[in-house]
């Protein structure tokens, strides 16, 4: 079978979510991905939840494992000379190379893009970062929550009555990767007809502040700042997530919306309410939305006696938005999920089985495919430095006996 | 870099975003739309209170030509096939049925022309038990995992105030569409990408949609949080009123992390308090990154935590943000000022950087995001038009597109 990026060579010396993110979906669709990190210097994303069989351990990492699978892994000591060279080496091999070290490290190194480019002039490299490699801001540290504060998403995530809560986790490590994949692959695409390569500098606040574009103009054009407003939608109403029946001691909500008028009247009618079918004062979005403490109490009313897959199902039955709130067993027992094959079970050196999910598009004619876990700590030293650079045993005795390659 | 591909987009607002990206990098993406207009020209956020232009449309259709066609006419819907027809890239998030009544889904129109990639954006995918689902941002966030364990305490999960889902589909959807595009380049096919909504999610939620697969039977966000806990350095079971601090002018986010992950940025955030007389001898003399085996011991009590963190407050309270952002780069603190739309537009970083594009809305030239990443070469991505009106150039196009040649492989 064809794979999309059959013969792309990359070497990837990212690490957390951001960088490894970008050669994950590369590794899917065909892309040789050698992932170097140190042993010593454990990259974060080993230390982090979700862990098999809950037990932190720098091989148990979960999220480490979604970011990195398909990869080929190599520990190296980048701050010796040794270490360096091997990464010179890959360099000259690969068609890609992707950084998220601290903006200057690599040029400290001898490795930016300028270094790495004279013996390799089609190379595409990508470096990102929290604010860039440029400006007044590029020296600041940290992970995607830096970005998310940065770019706007804190202080549009909470209660009208509370503080800001900001989003989920990192949230600009979720959208730098995407919109530095789709540049990645343009930049290979004008390199398949032209040859020439480039160096790409993703921001994620740049990232992020792209993601509220509408915003961003909103205020450009008349001064409006938006505001957090708990769950409640510029138009549709009601549009909530409501408290359901507990399941197995834990909470359980349902994420419900009207969009029009008609489903507004169907959802009442579903809550057996056509009282409040029929009001007047509720016919339109603009009156609902007037009114939406008053309707929320009563969605809730009606919610909290019933288990969420019920009123998912009861709801939808009817053409109207819902869904269970989504815990982690949903997602993996999710029959429209399970269709799409997104989540790959795959056999793991230590933890026998291990999962992650699969490509986040389906490609009918090239599909993606997980082809392997990702990499145990220096899991492939032997087969990247002997068979993909070509160096000798004694030469790997070397580097080993130096302490290089950990 | 993408000069030489043509992209017609049939997609509402789900799918907007898709052909701006590809737009901005260089390819000529032609919005396709019945005389009506696209649902996405009242997209919110819309100005005066709905009656004023959609700023989503304005946003995420800047770049693209754009042309009407009378798509419930027989001539309209074989202009429109015959336009699928040059192009390289269909993108589209329009109802399958409405597609297949035209014949302008992805079936019927890769049987016309197969080297023609179609792009599907849709809330759970293509095809499957949940394809016909009705669905919407918020309920598409409760599908796709980010949105159960994101909690204010005891009041139920939250969502992004603005709606998210559909923008990180349609970002894939771009990826999937360039990865079809080189895989043209070795079998001479197009094919179909199905973008699923639900599926992007996943990689929105730090791998929680993963923790029941592998046994981490109480992640962190299940737990009561307690003081000491938190290691990650996302913050993510650290109460939220632990996390924010109020400074001279605004709001600021601060995990005192602890643990080895991130426990030296605490290191460093107590370091510089020191320098000022801010904080005792004894609390800036704490090792952070091994502080939750000291609280486990006992050696560290509650109350020597609230003191740490009072003198935090304290400190922080006699700074703006600016002086917080300043301090965070000088020191390497994970200690962020909370930034609203109006402090981004105002940022000395992005200005000089060159991020803003400039746009005419409704007469009023307005700033908007124009970088997605800076690309050496001659190759920035950029916004050259501001979205179009409805059938500004169906003329110009129709003359363009269907005098070329159909795409040959």
């Amino acid at each position: 079978m064809t794979r999309a990026l059959d013969g792309l060579n990359v070497l990837d010396l990212s690490w957390v979510v951001a960088g490894p993110l970008i050669g994950r979906a590369l590794a899917d669709f065909g892309a040789r991905v050698v992932r170097v990190e140190s042993s010593r210097r454990i990259e974060t994303a080993r230390l982090m939840q979700p862990f098999h069989g809950g037990k932190p351990g720098v091989e148990n990492s979960a999220l480490y494992g979604n970011c990195n699978a398909g990869k080929l892994g190599l520990t190296v000591n980048l701050k010796t000379e040794a270490g360096r060279g091997v990464v010179r080496d890959l360099a000259r091999w690969a068609d890609v190379v992707i950084e998220s070290f601290s903006p200057g490290q690599m040029a400290k190194w001898g490795l930016d893009y300028a270094a790495l480019s004279r013996d390799n002039p089609s190379l595409i490299m990508l470096s990102t970062s929290i604010a860039g490699q440029t400006g007044p801001w590029s020296a600041l540290a940290g992970y995607g929550n830096v970005g998310a504060s940065l770019s706007g998403f804190q202080h549009l995530v909470g209660w009208e009555d509370r503080l800001p809560l900001g989003p989920f986790g990192p949230y600009t490590d979720y959208l730098g990767p995407r919109l530095a994949l789709v540049v990645l692959l343009a930049a290979l695409e004008d390199r398949r007809r032209t040859g020439r390569g480039r160096y790409i500098d993703v921001a994620q606040v740049e990232a992020g502040v792209f993601f509220l574009s509408p915003q961003v103009a909103h205020y450009g054009f008349d001064g409006t700042v938006a505001q957090r407003r708990g769950n409640r939608d510029d138009v549709f109403a009601p549009h909530g997530v409501y408290p359901c029946q507990a399941e197995d001691g834990k909470e359980r909500f349902v994420a419900i919306a009207a969009r029009n008028n008609a489903e507004w009247r169907r959802l009442a009618e579903t809550m057996g309410r056509s009282d409040l079918a029929d009001r007047a004062d509720l016919r339109t979005a603009e009156q609902r939305r007037a009114r939406a403490d008053f309707l929320d109490e009563q969605i809730a009313q009606w919610t909290k006696t019933r288990r969420a897959a019920d009123v998912e199902q009861c709801l939808q039955a009817v053409g109207v938005p819902a869904h269970r709130s989504a815990s982690s067993a949903d997602f993996a027992a999710d029959p429209q999920l399970a269709h799409r094959g997104h989540l790959v079970r795959l056999p793991h050196p230590i933890h026998g089985q291990t999962t992650v999910e699969g490509p986040r598009y389906l490609l009918s004619d090239t599909p993606g495919e997980v082809t392997r876990p990702a990499p145990t700590l220096g899991q492939d030293n032997e087969y990247v430095l002997r068979d993909i650079l070509g160096y000798s045993e004694e030469r790997i005795a070397q580097l080993t006996e130096d302490g290089v390659l950990v | 870099m993408l000069e030489h591909l043509r992209v017609l987009d049939l997609t509402d607002e789900r799918g907007l975003l898709c052909g701006r990206l590809l737009a901005d990098l260089g390819a000529d993406v032609v919005q396709l739309e019945p005389l009506t207009g696209s649902s996405a020209r009242s997209a919110p956020p819309t100005a005066h209170g709905g009656a004023g232009p959609s700023m989503f449309w304005e946003t995420f259709a800047a770049n693209k030509r754009g042309i009407a066609l009378d798509l419930d006419s027989d001539e309209g819907v074989a202009t429109a096939r015959e336009l699928a027809g040059r192009a390289d890239i269909m993108i589209t998030s329009l109802p399958e049925a409405w597609l297949r009544e035209r014949g302008l889904d992805p079936d019927a129109l890769r049987a016309a022309h197969p080297h023609l990639i179609t792009t599907v954006i849709s809330a759970f995918g293509w095809t499957g038990p949940k394809s016909g689902y009705a669905d919407c941002d918020l309920v598409v966030w409760a599908a796709g995992g980010p949105l159960d364990p994101h909690r204010d305490e005891e009041r139920p999960p939250l969502r992004i105030s603005v709606p998210q889902a559909f923008l990180h589909a349609s970002a894939d959807a771009a990826a999937g569409s360039l990865i079809a595009l080189h895989a043209r380049a070795t079998t001479g096919r197009g094919q179909l990408v199905d973008v699923s909504a639900q599926a992007s999610l996943g990689t929105a939620t730090l791998a929680r949609v993963l923790s029941h697969d592998v046994g981490d039977p109480q992640p962190e966000w299940h737990r009561q949080p307690t003081a000491g806990k938190d290691q990650s350095g996302s913050g993510a079971a650290t109460p939220n009123r632990l996390k924010k601090w109020r400074c001279a002018d605004g709001m600021v986010e601060l995990h005192l992390s602890m643990g080895p992950a991130s426990g030296e940025f605490t290191n460093r955030l107590f370091a510089w308090l020191h320098s000022e007389n801010a904080v005792s001898d004894r609390i800036a003399a704490w090792d952070w990154t091994t502080l939750p085996q000291r609280i486990a011991d006992g050696e560290i009590t509650e109350a020597d935590l609230a003191e740490a963190r009072a003198a935090v407050a304290d400190f922080l309270a006699t700074l703006t943000k600016r002086q917080v952002l300043d301090a965070a780069m000088k020191h390497r603190l994970l200690c962020m000022a909370i930034f609203d739309v109006a402090d981004i537009a105002a940022s000395p970083h992005l200005d000089e950087r060159g991020y803003w594009a400039q746009v005419d809305i409704d007469g009023v030239p307005v700033r908007i995001p124009g970088t997605l990443a800076h690309v050496s070469g001659d190759a920035q991505p950029r916004v050259r038009r501001r979205a179009p009106r409805l059938g500004e150039h169906t003329a110009e196009v129709l003359a363009d597109w269907l005098t070329a040649q159909e795409v040959s492989v």
